[in-house]
């Protein structure tokens, strides 16, 4: 993309959840850049650590049970695991902003979008009421939502679902944060809502340059239309980095190869969709080894033994595992 | 609203015309414990019922409406409500209404204190409790609450009466006023009605407090779970303000809507409290009238009571509309 220091360096993050006296590494040491200007997926399945990664970024995990216990998050020449809560305060919404998978309960009820809207310029860029009213409106209106200055004093249950998604595309974007953490932002919604809100994204993310998003998903067709980069995650750990074309056209890790057969073509119609063997583990029975050597076709007696590491096969083509080379 | 009215009134009609020793009996006996009372305690024969002439006794049953089929009586009662007419005391031969309103502010006025009293405690002591979630003063303040629920609240009169009544004296043992009141400047009135007010208000909300508090830390912190306070943490408000903005006012309102449900019970009063502390209520007179066989008190505390209950209930509703967006009338 861009040959500038990245915009975002997460490096080597853990975090673990304490769950009745047992602890859950939910993150087992990740690290990854995000460049200015590019849109960076992460895909991975239910249990693999994407979600609690992004919201590590913005130091969002709920503490207990959740801790960050190693790692640096760079931003700006910062780390934002060092910053003071109040500095760490005035990052969140202004730099860094963030929409969730649950349209229907991230609004809160009982504000009117006025004063949800609003809230993050009162606050990081201390407008006035009446200009922050403006920008509501500007903002509003440029996500889509017709007739957006009658429809500030409504509440939330006033709108669909695919318009609450809306409303929380333009919380985010009021204060135009350098990155956008998107965190299934369209899992919940129809499908034809969820194009709209991902071009959407797209069109949004153009009009600021350099500005970048983070999109975590499970959707492989979402991030196929929306992502320069990919990172393929399982068990807490990145098992493959590539751009969009590494990805798709030439899968190294099996769990890639795995999770792009799943996905229904034209021309497998009529056969049987392919299933990646087993189920994730619960987080507290991952193998030693190699993560996914519980459910891997390929498995070998060093898989189990011996963790992989994060290896570059090709240039910004990264993959955790042995036979990488062998199988592809 | 209406139907509730008409059901619960014709209910406790009905029983009042079913429990034996209805008011004529009642009367008759101390007619004739009286008479005997006056011949020297001589032989309390109760045969002195019968010297009562028979039409004496038709024209009691017809003037109490005790002649007519219940069905009939019930809505001739009903009829003379709608005139505001609560029909007299069999005891104290007075209009219902008059011993009703001479009663009803005193009972009103400790139990509306109470129940400020309890809100303002329990509202900010049920937030720090979520706030501090697991820690001493989050046990230690549980165990005090549990403790005034688990004691009646006229046993915690009684023994706030011995403690600080009889033997420290720092306050008076019971009634409303003191019997000098008349007498008193504007300032010592003011002291007097605080000395006599404060510990049976202590008797009246201790035992609301638990449950209110353990309501109000329930319900701040199941929202502080809830996706919109992390959206609130995502946008960078401060940690003060997502709690007491975004996270009180939802917890609010099951508070808010409770408050109208509370107001009616707490405005009847508390015979037992009140006979603790030697209050002339509401209660002690719903109590006593029930125990004579009153029954036109009985219905007219009963029409009070029911009234504002339905009332709160209204007024719930109407809170909800206030607080809840999502709510509206239709």
């Amino acid at each position: 993309m861009t040959q500038n220091k990245p915009l975002l360096e997460v490096r080597n993050l853990h975090t673990e959840f304490h769950v009745e006296k047992r602890i859950a590494k939910a993150v087992g040491g990740v690290s990854f850049d995000l460049n200015a200007g590019e849109v960076l997926g992460i895909v991975g399945e239910s249990g693999s650590g994407k979600s609690v990664t992004s919201l590590s970024i913005l130091r969002l995990i709920p503490d207990p049970p959740g801790k960050i216990t190693e790692g640096e998050i760079l931003y700006g020449g910062r780390d934002l695991l060092k910053l003071s809560y109040e500095q760490m305060r005035e990052i969140r919404g202004r730099e860094i902003a963030m929409i969730f998978q649950e349209p229907m309960t991230s609004l809160n009820p009982v504000f009117t979008i006025e004063k949800q809207v609003t809230e993050p310029v009162l606050l990081h860029e201390k407008l006035n009421r009446k200009d922050a009213i403006e920008r509501a409106v500007e903002v509003l209106s440029a996500v889509g939502i017709p007739d957006a200055r009658r429809r500030l004093k409504d509440y939330p249950h006033q709108f669909s679902g695919g318009m609450r998604q809306r409303v929380m595309i333009a919380m985010a974007l009021i204060c135009r944060p350098a990155i956008l953490i998107a965190d299934e932002p369209t899992t919940a919604l129809d499908v034809t809502i969820q194009a709209q809100i991902l071009e959407l994204m797209q069109k949004l993310q153009g009009e600021r340059e350099g500005s970048s998003i983070l999109l975590i998903t499970h959707d492989l067709s979402v991030i196929a239309e929306m992502c320069d980069r990919v990172i393929v995650m399982y068990g807490g750990l990145i098992q493959e980095i590539g751009t969009i074309r590494d990805l798709f056209g030439n899968p190294l890790h099996p769990y890639t190869r795995g999770l792009l057969a799943s996905i229904p073509r034209e021309e497998n119609k009529g056969k049987k969709l392919y299933a990646i063997p087993g189920n994730v583990p619960s987080i507290f029975d991952f193998p030693s080894g190699c993560k996914f050597c519980s459910r891997c076709e390929h498995v070998q007696d060093r898989c189990r033994e011996e963790a992989p590491e994060l290896r570059e096969l090709a240039k910004g083509h990264l993959v955790r595992c042995h036979f990488a080379e062998e199988l592809s | 609203m209406i139907p509730t009215f008409l059901g619960i009134t014709l209910l406790v009609f009905t029983i009042t015309r079913f429990v034996p020793g209805g008011p004529i009996d009642r009367l008759m006996m101390e007619m004739s414990m009286s008479g005997s009372g006056e011949a020297g305690g001589g032989g309390g024969s109760a045969e002195s019922s019968v010297d009562l002439p028979p039409g004496a006794l038709d024209s009691l049953k017809e003037h109490y409406h005790l002649d007519k089929p219940m069905i009939h009586a019930y809505f001739l009662w009903l009829g003379d409500l709608l005139t505001l007419d609560l029909g007299k005391s069999f005891k104290y031969n007075i209009p219902v209404l008059e011993l009703i309103t001479k009663r009803f502010p005193v009972s009103m006025y400790f139990g509306l204190i109470g129940f400020a009293l309890a809100y303002s405690v329990c509202v900010p002591l049920g937030v720090a409790k979520a706030i501090r979630h697991g820690s001493h003063f989050d046990f230690g303040s549980s165990f005090l609450v549990f403790l005034g629920y688990s004691i009646p609240g006229w046993a915690l009169g009684l023994l706030l009466l011995l403690l600080f009544g009889a033997e420290l004296e720092w306050f008076p043992l019971g009634g409303f006023r003191s019997s000098s009141w008349e007498q008193l400047s504007f300032f010592g009135r003011i002291g007097d009605q605080i000395e006599h007010t404060f510990l049976p208000v202590i008797a009246y909300a201790a035992g609301s407090f638990a449950s209110l508090t353990i309501l109000m830390k329930n319900s701040l912190m199941e929202n502080l779970g809830q996706d919109y306070i992390r959206t609130a943490f995502a946008k960078g408000v401060p940690s003060r303000r997502v709690i007491f903005s975004h996270a009180l006012r939802n917890s609010l309102i099951p508070i808010c809507t409770g408050l109208g449900h509370a107001i009616g019970i707490v405005m009847a009063g508390s015979y037992l409290i009140e006979k603790v502390f030697n209050i002339d209520g509401i209660g002690y007179l719903g109590f006593t009238s029930i125990m004579d066989r009153d029954y036109a008190v009985v219905m007219g505390i009963l029409v009070i009571n029911t009234g504002l209950i339905l009332l709160g209930n209204i007024l719930s509703d109407v809170l909800y509309v206030l607080v809840d967006p999502r709510i509206r009338f239709s």
